[in-house]
């Protein structure tokens, strides 16, 4: 199944994003969350990314949500140079996005569809 | 040759919307399927195989779903759908 990553400047945020994401999806599919900073404060780091990545990659490829600014550069900077298309960092609103692949993913659909669904998230109605 | 297209009516079980889990187990079983597959409840309409518009149709426990399907295995995803919602479980 194809990996998500949460990144956010809160690691409460990302925590309770990746919670309810699995809950939806279910267990089977690989959520995990990445950031803030050192002692709690708000941030992302490279490592805390590249390590959540690294849990969340079974070999069908790993899906990336940020929520703002920065955690988007951090990403960024990460990949930079190893754009072999495994990791994807997608332009998506972060919580409908992260519900959308979670789903997608369980499901069992590719990288590509995983992708687009977090992407076209954005144009969806709440109600 | 024509796409085979078909609808259907199920009712959600009692006490189990179609809202976070049930909804996702709704959707997984739509995207085993190669139709096009719509949901509709209460004057709404959602493409079956997203979750998003699928939740966002709000649909209660007890409400009737009209279900419908357009392609080459239309029956039998209309069949998978419908015994899906009438086993759903909160």
């Amino acid at each position: 199944m194809v990996g998500i990553v949460l990144v956010s400047h809160s690691l409460d945020l990302a925590r309770g994003l990746a919670d309810l994401a699995s809950q939806i999806a279910g267990a089977e599919v690989k959520v995990e969350p990445a950031g803030g900073g050192p002692g709690g404060s708000l941030g992302t780091s490279g490592d805390s990314v590249r390590e959540a990545i690294a849990r969340a990659d079974c070999g069908q490829g790993v899906v990336v949500l940020a929520d703002l600014g920065s955690s988007i550069l951090t990403v960024r900077h990460l990949l930079q140079g190893k754009a072999n298309g495994h990791v994807r960092l997608v332009d998506a609103p972060f919580v409908e996005g992260a519900v959308a692949a979670a789903v997608m993913s369980s499901a069992g659909l590719s990288l590509e569809d995983v992708a687009r669904a977090a992407e076209e998230a954005r144009g969806a109605s709440k109600f | 040759m024509v796409p085979a297209s078909s609808e259907s009516t199920v009712a959600l079980p009692a006490g189990v919307a179609l809202h976070a889990r049930p909804a996702a187990t709704f959707v997984k079983t739509a995207l085993r399927f190669r139709s096009r597959l719509t949901v509709g409840s209460d004057g709404k309409v959602a493409d079956a195989k997203s979750i998003l518009a699928v939740l966002a149709l709000g649909a209660l426990g007890g409400t009737v779903l009209r279900l419908s399907a357009e392609g080459e295995d239309a029956p039998d995803a209309l069949a998978a759908l419908s015994s899906c919602v009438s086993g759903l479980v909160d």
